[in-house]
């Protein structure tokens, strides 16, 4: 019994440390304001606690993220809140550790990925963040978004074929696909 | 026939989906495809750029406060309460109703039409992790929808039997055709995400009138028991091809003498009764390497090479791998040298080789990393090696130490492309150790054959603990290699023997004629290693299901010599060369069958065959005899011996979770 209580601990603090900082990061774009979004990835990680592994061991990510979507959404009616975290906020600081010539280019290339993205329909949108942001696999995507293998796999390609559109039109690709 | 190519699936190649079969589908296509190839340099791009474009800034983190609250009822929760689970699901279930609602009216959800279905599904969703089927997705026609409820259950119900079938419908889907339906299991969709596994087959017996000799090459690797131990410990039964039972018995050390000659190892071989098919014999040959000590220990000129792409992200993996570098940084000293080598969209050296007095230095780069980019590991491979060569210490520890979840999906790619380079590298004299990371996109596969071509061990990462044993307790054997390409030739004698089978190896089988030929490749063993080996022997007189050929018609079988008379069991042969050797050196020794019992038999003897057994119950062999999980259970709890770090404990609750899932 005492075994079991502290594997459940471990557990616990395995997927804390695994999952924190993307929840949050997720949550935050529900909530717009990162002390809501602590907060619900908070509740989500409580919940968590109570859980019966058993059953969500093996879809774990699929159960937190979904669990946490479902809090944030409840958050975002109680306070009431609109508006999502820009991100093209975030990526306005200069990244150290790039070299100082490509900086400009690549933020410019950042910014058109971040506008071709809002420009897509939601559940693109969803999708895309979930496996670029979020680096959950097919499987699990599927599941946080109730959709099957096959839509998510539509979903991304048709996302992936739209932003490579639009990058296409800002940027010669060309010299790239050569390598 | 060639299969046609889409974006759809190309998408799928590119975001690591595809399993083996699929992935080298597409990578034949590249070959001819113009248009493909720069369809997937081009979703490669766009790939990187999203995945920098949504890096964060900052990495946001919870208070202090928060994490302990969490940790606190963590370690309150009552370990097991099944009233809860429905509750719970009711509850979230309810959760999910109440939060679509409100979201029905939000661009980032869509259109409303999608939420009053989720909300329905959604409750279904909870009872099961498990994906939901095409069949009863959210297109389902509202008309059809209490059918298509009793689809989702029954689906995922199947899925979790008999995974891997989403998969093949999801392929049709891709394609448009239903061709793809014939490629059997290991399609393009893996059961487990995108876990690669290459198709093992058991090694059969075989008639010792015809095959007198078994040859193969000894293997130190341990990654399939803690991957098994993964697997077991999430509660679900490993894919049959990721258990490996020599790296599952050579994950234990046995107690064996160490060498007292001039040769780095001893040799030990015992016989006593099988445990599963008590007709026949069991013979365990065991080798100990050399121990050295930490101040014997010659001088290390260290490279990690470490993946640092975005599936490398999760704490899991980079951080887990941090940690667990950290630890064997705390190993090392003055005499030692450590450089770091990174490789995602581009590769670059982090740390040039620095002696370990600097320590500080070390920590600093290790802890400075962070995922982001695609993986190149080719050239990662290149620049680790020429790093490697160029500080070479002759004498001393020369190894590279790849860092990975093995998934290399740019530059260098082909599965053959890698195995070349590695196996050009390991000429130099460097030695190769394959660390394993993460979970869901493992591609045990190619690091397994990544280690074998580039001298090298492997070992799975699932820990800190499993990072404490393997390169901490057992440093020596990991990184100190005290013999090279070392082959077993076993030559059984006719008198005695009908029949025999190893057990395991399958992927290090060596044609006899290898044994003798120094240019062919084997495995390594390191200080204080020990590597077991298992043959179940059916005796001379006694037969066995053995698919027979016809009698030759122009030649007579060969006789028996003189010594067949000898009433040995057989002859054990061994090759091997040193570190830094080219020629190798033979051992050979006679045994005899003195009849021991099972009940007579060494603790170690008992234990190894209980794990052997363990295996071939978990890949479902058709060899396992009257073994079962609780039989098996039972002969372990009796071998445990001292059994100091408690390994061997763990073993038997593997074995009992086994016994749960399985329902046998």
């Amino acid at each position: 019994m005492g075994e079991e209580t502290q594997s459940r601990a471990e557990w616990v603090s395995g997927a804390l440390e695994r999952y924190e900082q993307p929840l949050i990061r997720y949550a935050c774009r529900y909530t717009g304001d990162m002390e809501l979004a602590r907060d619900v990835v908070q509740d989500t990680f409580l919940k968590l606690c109570k859980a019966d592994r058993a059953k969500i061991e093996r879809g774990l990510a699929g159960w937190l993220y979904t669990v946490c979507r479902n809090r944030a959404l409840d958050v975002r009616k109680k306070e009431g809140r609109m508006g999502l975290i820009k991100d093209a906020q975030a990526v306005a600081d200069p990244d150290e550790s790039a070299r100082p010539s490509s900086v400009a280019a690549r933020r410019q290339e950042h910014a058109m990925v971040l506008e071709a993205l809002e420009s897509l329909p939601g559940d693109q949108q969803e999708a895309f963040r979930l496996k670029f942001q979020d680096h959950l696999t097919y499987r699990e995507i599927g599941q946080v978004m109730g959709k099957s293998l096959g839509t998510v796999s539509r979903l991304l390609t048709k996302a992936l074929e739209s932003i490579r559109g639009q990058l296409r039109v800002g940027m010669d690709l060309a010299q790239e696909t050569q390598s | 026939m060639k299969p046609e190519m889409n974006d759809e699936k190309l998408t799928a190649y590119v975001l690591g989906e595809l399993e083996e079969e699929g992935r080298r589908a597409v990578e034949e296509a590249l070959e001819t495809d113009e248009i493909a190839r720069r369809t997937v340099a081009e979703l490669r791009t766009t790939v990187k750029l999203a995945e920098e474009a949504l890096a964060p800034a900052e990495p946001p983190a919870l208070t202090d406060a928060q994490r302990e609250e969490i940790e606190r009822r963590a370690q309150a929760a009552p370990a097991r309460k099944p009233a809860w689970v429905w509750w719970g699901a009711a509850a979230a279930a309810l959760l999910v109703i109440v939060a679509i609602g409100a979201a029905g009216g939000i661009a980032v959800l869509g259109k409303a039409k999608q939420a009053e279905h989720r909300s329905f599904d959604s409750d279904q969703k909870f009872f099961s992790p498990i994906f939901l089927d095409e069949t009863a997705s959210m297109e389902t026609d509202v008309a059809t929808r209490p059918e298509g409820a009793n689809v989702v259950l029954g689906g995922a119900r199947k899925a979790s039997l008999a995974r891997g079938r989403h998969s093949v419908d999801l392929l049709k889907q891709i394609d448009g055709r239903p061709g793809w339906t014939d490629v059997p299991d290991k399609s393009d969709w893996a059961g487990h995400d995108t876990e690669a596994y290459d198709h093992i087959v058991d090694n059969p017996f075989l008639a010792v009138a015809q095959n007198p000799l078994s040859t193969f090459s000894i293997d130190v690797d341990t990654a399939s028991y803690s991957n098994v131990r993964r697997f077991l410990s999430q509660e679900s039964m490993p894919p049959k091809d990721s258990v490996r039972i020599e790296e599952m018995v050579n994950y234990f050390s046995y107690d064996y003498a160490p060498p007292k000659g001039p040769d780095p190892f001893s040799v030990h071989v015992e016989v006593a009764q099988s445990p599963w098919s008590p007709g026949h014999r069991l013979a365990r040959i065991g080798l100990k390497g050399r121990e050295v000590e930490a101040s014997a220990r010659p001088p290390s000129n260290l490279v990690f090479l470490l993946d640092v792409s975005g599936s490398m992200t999760p704490p899991s993996k980079l951080g887990l791998l941090k940690k667990a570098l950290k630890m064997l940084v705390g190993q090392l000293d003055e005499r030692d040298r450590i450089a770091i080598a990174v490789y995602a969209g581009a590769s670059g050296l982090v740390l040039p080789s620095t002696s370990c007095d600097d320590r500080e230095a070390i920590l600093d780069a290790l802890s400075r990393l962070e995922a982001g980019g695609s993986t190149n590991g080719g050239e990662g491979i290149e620049l680790a090696y020429e790093t490697a060569t160029k500080n070479f210490i002759t004498g001393g520890v020369n190894r590279v130490i790849l860092a990975t979840d093995g998934d290399f999906n740019v530059g260098t790619t082909s599965q053959g492309d890698l195995q070349r380079l590695i196996e050009k590298k390991a000429e130099t004299g460097v030695f190769l150790t394959v660390l394993g990371f993460g979970m869901g996109n493992l591609k045990d596969a190619t690091l397994e054959k990544l280690a074998d071509k580039g001298n090298g061990n492997y070992a799975y990462i699932d820990s800190l603990a499993e990072a404490r044993k393997v390169l901490v307790e057992e440093m020596g054997g990991t990184l100190v290699t005290i013999a090279k390409d070392v082959k077993i030739q076993v030559e059984f004698n006719p008198e005695r023997v009908h029949a025999f089978r190893l057990i395991g190896y399958e992927n290090r089988l060596l044609a006899a004629e290898d044994f003798n030929d120094d240019t062919k490749d084997a495995g390594e063993i390191g200080a204080g290693h020990t590597v077991t080996a298992l043959y179940e022997i059916v005796p001379a007189g006694q037969d066995v299901d053995l698919p027979g050929v016809d009698p030759l018609k122009y030649q007579k079988p060969m006789g028996k010599t003189g010594a067949a008379a000898s009433g040995e069991l057989f002859t054990l042969k061994l090759r091997y060369k040193m570190p830094d050797g080219d020629t190798s050196k033979l051992i050979e020794r006679p045994v005899t069958d003195i009849g021991e019992s099972w009940a007579e038999a060494s603790n170690d003897f008992r234990f190894a065959a209980a794990v052997a057994g363990f295996g071939m119950l978990l890949r479902d062999s058709s060899f396992k005899g009257t073994a079962t999980y609780a039989s098996i259970l039972a002969l372990a709890e009796k071998a445990l011996g001292e059994d100091p770090r408690g390994y061997r404990k763990e073993l038997l609750g593997l074995v009992s979770s086994a016994k749960k899932l399985s329902g046998k």
